[in-house]
């Protein structure tokens, strides 16, 4: 299997982020890992790497509640990038909220892109699952 | 010398003086003239052959006889009339008449002359006679027609005329001259005569039948004008008739009769037969004339129309024949009768029923009246008959009218009284009077108005007087009447006065009994009042309304309601007591329901009334319908449901609140479940990393990280549990604070953090302004504004919090206005106040301070609005319920 080039994860709980960091490196699938602590940091960035024609990260892991932007906001503007191939989104929530699975159904059907939602924690096996390119 | 023309002309004398001679015996003898020669002896001598044949001698010799011896006698007067002409004297023409030996007389003019001889001797007479006998005859038949003529017109006023055709002599009566207008002596003559004679035809006419009859001896009679003397014109008939004397026309006579006055009598009497037709004809009536034995001699066109019949149908035939008598012979005998009584010189009429043309009977006024002339005989019978269908018509109503009045006057309930006006006798009732005054008509004669009525006041009863003096008639009024048994009862009494043939005035009366009218007028009004009391006393608005929704009636409710006085809504409709919109819906219901008749039940309506206060209704409109079912407005029932209509929007609001708490907490439940599931789930996932970890380092990595997990689910608790405090104690008691004096405290508390930060507070509150609050609350609430402020201070500036506040409604709004970055609240809007959720990159934000603020102000009633612009600052404004 090859390494992916490039992964982003989205949430503002450090522990969160440092697991997920930690799985990946333990299985080592990808190659760089961009971290951001909400969505208005990570769309910023990405909106950069578009516009100057940068690989942007081909698997996201991406959180809900965050301050500032949170999760679906992040989206939004995402599906409006001008973003060449498929890109994997891990939505990663301990939200049971029947409102946060309403709108992944929503933005599922609003892109081509590969939008996956899942319940933390998350373990080595998801992780492997879930770390595909799309 | 003696020559033939002497003896021609009678020169006797020259001819007899000369020398006798043979041939003056033989001239002599052929005299044309009857003569004869006498000597002195009174012998004849000679004589003419006419003279001879004269007097019829031709059978006697006579020359030489004496005239005693020829005419048998010579009288004493002629012998007298000799002896003078022997001595010379001439005498005039005598008449003689001579009968000749057959005793027949004739007449002669006879002329004595002596006879001289040659010198002038007289030696004898000369006898000249005429046999004028003829003559002397139509004379004397003349003068006989004459005297006739004159004895006639003096009767006939006809004149005469004759003419003497020899003398051309024309004579006029007395009478004819008076036609002609001359007088007396005037003397006609058959020129001047024609030219009396109108110009033209009378004139032809008469010329020519004179002529004709003077010519060819035709006798005539012209009708013609004259043109009188005094220039009038009058019309006469002439004739005339030509008189012949052996075949020889001697004269005319005629007639002369003026027949002017009986041409314009004629013509007068044509105008009246004219004027009698016409209106004979044109009468509406059936008119005949009969004579005295009944036979028709006249009929007009009236009685010919009628019976289809032709007028010579019925001329001459007798008056019972006629054919449109309904008739068996009696009524002919009774025709007879009729005509018979009548020729008599009675006027006789009656009804009767004739024949029309189609045979439909028609009742006939019939009459039958002599006619009298001017010596009061009477001479024909005037037959009249006028159709009196419609009079027949109307007495037959009459009649069934009649009878049913006297049925409603036995049947009728009401009692009838008749009554002298003056005494008050009572001259009649009807049989209800006597059922129900109990008197009998045994009574009458006796019985008088005072009787039975209760006397009222006096001028009550000159009231009444007065009212039918002035009108004929009064009432109706209520009276009491008297029965015979004493008790009184209340009547209603009218009464019209009517005057009889004898002038006496008669007072009809009706009275009603309403005893029980009244009786039932009262339990009317019990219940009308039973049922004013019930609509009164019901707890709905009660109305009825006209067609033209005008209210017709309210109950005591409708009026609270409106305010006003009955009389002040009675007549009104909506548009007087409600704003034009209630009005203009309650009026479209009115008409929906007066128009479908289907009533509108329990409909939810809003009445606004001028004065703006609102009122909610159950209103109910039931169509009102008349005894022929006929809509004539509606009955209207309101329930004021103001109350309810408040309740159950408290009830509402208690849901919302209440959906609102649930929602609250199933989106706490939700936070609780994220926030511990996400402490748990890093457990999870460190103690998983722990348990395969090697490296120590790496070991004492995820311990220090767990015990941050820790630390961070204890913190996460004890926010969930101070929310949970404030939710759960929804009920906390509010109290007075005064809010400035709460502002200052917390400056106060604030002094360190203030001063650190460089922040200014401007506390703009009014001193003396109390709020409701819970004053834990109200503390916590200044402390996490102000504090927020200055934690999102714009670096560039000294942060400085104004706080102000005001009396809204039922409200008292604090304005928290800060300097400070601001929110974009387009963006971050919704999830401002919402749990962990941070809008700047702050790293003490931890997302809970709004969301126990509002879940504080919430539990004491009250709400939060925020305006801010990104980089100018922000302003809260925290409205304190001041009511609950």
């Amino acid at each position: 299997m090859s390494k992916i080039k490039s992964v982003c994860i989205i949430d503002d709980d450090p522990i969160t982020v440092f697991g997920i960091k930690k799985m990946l490196s333990m299985l080592d699938l990808a190659e760089d890992i961009k971290t951001y602590v909400n969505g208005k940091e990570a769309i910023d960035d990405i909106s950069k790497m578009v516009d100057s024609g940068e690989t942007i990260p081909q698997v996201i892991f991406l959180d809900i509640n965050m301050p500032i932007m949170d999760g679906w906001q992040f989206l939004e503007k995402f599906l409006d990038l001008n973003v060449e191939g498929k890109v994997r989104i891990n939505i990663v929530t301990s939200s049971i909220d029947a409102y946060d699975r309403q709108q992944w159904e929503r933005f599922k059907g609003l892109t081509s892109h590969l939008i996956d939602f899942k319940n933390k924690p998350i373990r080595k096996n998801d992780i492997l699952e879930i770390t595909r390119v799309a | 010398m003696l020559n033939y023309t002497d003896i021609l002309v009678g020169n006797y004398d020259r001819m007899l003086r000369g020398t006798p001679t043979v041939t003056f015996d033989y001239l002599v003898k052929q005299l044309p003239t009857a003569t004869a020669f006498i000597n002195k002896k009174y012998e004849v001598v000679y004589v003419s052959d006419r003279w001879i044949n004269d007097f019829d001698f031709t059978r006697k010799e006579v020359i030489g006889r004496t005239l005693k011896d020829v005419f048998g006698e010579v009288t004493r007067e002629w012998e007298k009339v000799l002896k003078d002409c022997l001595k010379g004297i001439s005498h005039e023409v005598s008449l003689h008449q001579h009968t000749d030996e057959f005793g027949n007389h004739r007449w002669f003019e006879w002329t004595n002359t002596p006879w001289y001889d040659e010198k002038e001797n007289i030696i004898g007479v000369i006898l000249q006679t005429e046999d004028v006998t003829y003559r002397i005859r139509t004379e004397i038949q003349a003068k006989k027609l004459e005297n006739l003529l004159d004895s006639k017109s003096e009767i006939t006023n006809i004149g005469s005329w004759e003419y003497d055709v020899e003398r051309k002599h024309l004579t006029w009566c007395e009478i004819t001259k008076k036609l002609h207008e001359v007088v007396p002596t005037y003397e006609p003559n058959i020129d001047t005569a024609i030219n009396f004679y109108k110009e033209g035809y009378s004139r032809n006419a008469i010329a020519l039948a004179v002529d004709k009859a003077i010519q060819d001896g035709v006798p005539y009679e012209v009708n013609c004008q004259i043109i009188t003397a005094k220039g009038n014109e009058i019309t006469v008939i002439t004739t005339g008739k030509p008189i012949f004397k052996k075949g020889k026309l001697i004269g005319l006579i005629g007639t002369f009769r003026d027949i002017t006055p009986s041409l314009e009598h004629e013509k007068k009497a044509k105008r009246q037969e004219r004027h009698f037709k016409s209106i004979f004809n044109s009468s509406y009536q059936f008119t005949g004339i009969l004579d005295t034995q009944g036979t028709f001699l006249e009929i007009n066109e009236t009685a010919l129309t009628f019976s289809g019949l032709k007028e010579e149908d019925v001329i001459g035939k007798k008056f019972w024949d006629a054919y449109w008598w309904p008739i068996p012979d009696y009524v002919k005998d009774g025709l007879k009768q009729v005509v018979k009584t009548a020729a008599e010189g009675e006027f006789m009429r009656s009804e009767i029923v004739v024949l029309d043309k189609d045979k439909n009977p028609i009742p006939v006024d019939f009459s039958i009246k002599p006619i009298y002339d001017e010596n009061k005989k009477i001479f024909s019978l005037l037959a009249e008959g006028r159709m009196i269908k419609e009079m027949v018509a109307a007495r037959r109503k009459l009649k069934e009218s009649e009878q049913k009045f006297r049925a409603l006057y036995e049947l009728s309930p009401i009692s009838y009284i008749l009554s002298d006006f003056d005494t008050g006798e009572i001259l009649d009732f009807n049989t209800s009077f006597e059922q129900t005054t109990g008197y009998t008509r045994k009574s009458l004669g006796s019985l008088k108005v005072q009787d039975i009525l209760v006397t009222g006041s006096k001028t009550q009863l000159l009231r009444i007087r007065k009212e039918i003096e002035s009108n004929q008639a009064f009432g109706p009024e209520e009276q009491q009447y008297i029965k015979k048994d004493g008790t009184k009862f209340p009547v209603l009494v009218s009464g019209s006065l009517v005057g009889n043939k004898k002038g006496r005035k008669l007072l009809w009366s009706t009275a009603q009994d309403i005893s029980e009218s009244k009786q039932s007028e009262a339990r009317l009004r019990e219940e009308k009042k039973l049922l004013r009391t019930l609509i009164d006393n019901l707890p709905l608005n009660v109305f009825i309304k006209d067609l033209e929704s005008n209210k017709v009636l309210v109950n005591k409710a409708e009026l609270d309601y409106v305010g006003l006085k009955e009389e002040d809504v009675i007549g009104k409709n909506d548009y007087d007591f409600y704003d034009e919109e209630s009005a203009e819906i309650s009026r479209k219901e009115d008409l929906e329901v007066m128009r479908s008749r289907k009533p509108m039940l329990r409909k939810e309506t809003i009445s606004v009334k001028k004065d703006g206060s609102m009122t909610s209704f159950l209103t109910s409109k039931i169509p009102l319908m008349d005894e022929e079912k006929k809509v004539k407005g509606l009955i209207g029932i309101s329930l004021d449901i103001s109350d309810l209509k408040q309740k159950e929007e408290e009830l509402h609001d208690l849901i919302n609140v209440t959906s609102v708490q649930n929602k609250k907490l199933v989106n706490f439940a939700h936070i609780v479940s994220h926030n511990l599931r996400s402490h748990t789930a890093n457990f999870s996932m460190l103690l998983d990393f722990l348990v395969s970890e090697t490296d120590v380092e790496e070991k004492n990595r995820i311990i220090k990280m767990l015990m941050e997990a820790s630390d961070n689910l204890l913190e996460t608790l004890e926010n969930l549990n101070e929310v949970v405090a404030i939710s759960t104690n929804i009920n906390l008691d509010k109290k007075p604070v005064n809010l400035y004096e709460k502002i200052r405290a917390v400056e106060q508390n604030l002094t360190a953090y203030l001063k650190n930060n460089n922040a200014l507070i401007i506390n703009d509150v009014d001193e003396d302004l109390m709020i409701k609050a819970v004053p834990a609350y109200a503390e916590s609430i200044l402390m996490n504004f102000i504090t927020n402020a200055i934690k999102y201070k714009n670096p560039m500036r000294k942060p400085v919090v104004r706080l102000s506040a005001e009396r809204k409604d039922e409200y008292t709004v604090l304005s928290i206005k800060d300097n400070g970055l601001g929110i974009d609240l387009k963006e971050h809007g919704e999830k401002l106040f919402g749990m962990y959720k941070t809008f700047h990159k702050n790293p003490e934000a931890r997302g809970i301070g709004l969301y126990i603020t509002k879940n504080q102000v919430e539990a004491m009633n009250g709400k939060i609005t925020v305006e801010s612009a990104v980089g100018k600052g922000t302003t809260f404004k925290i409205f304190f319920n001041e009511q609950n």
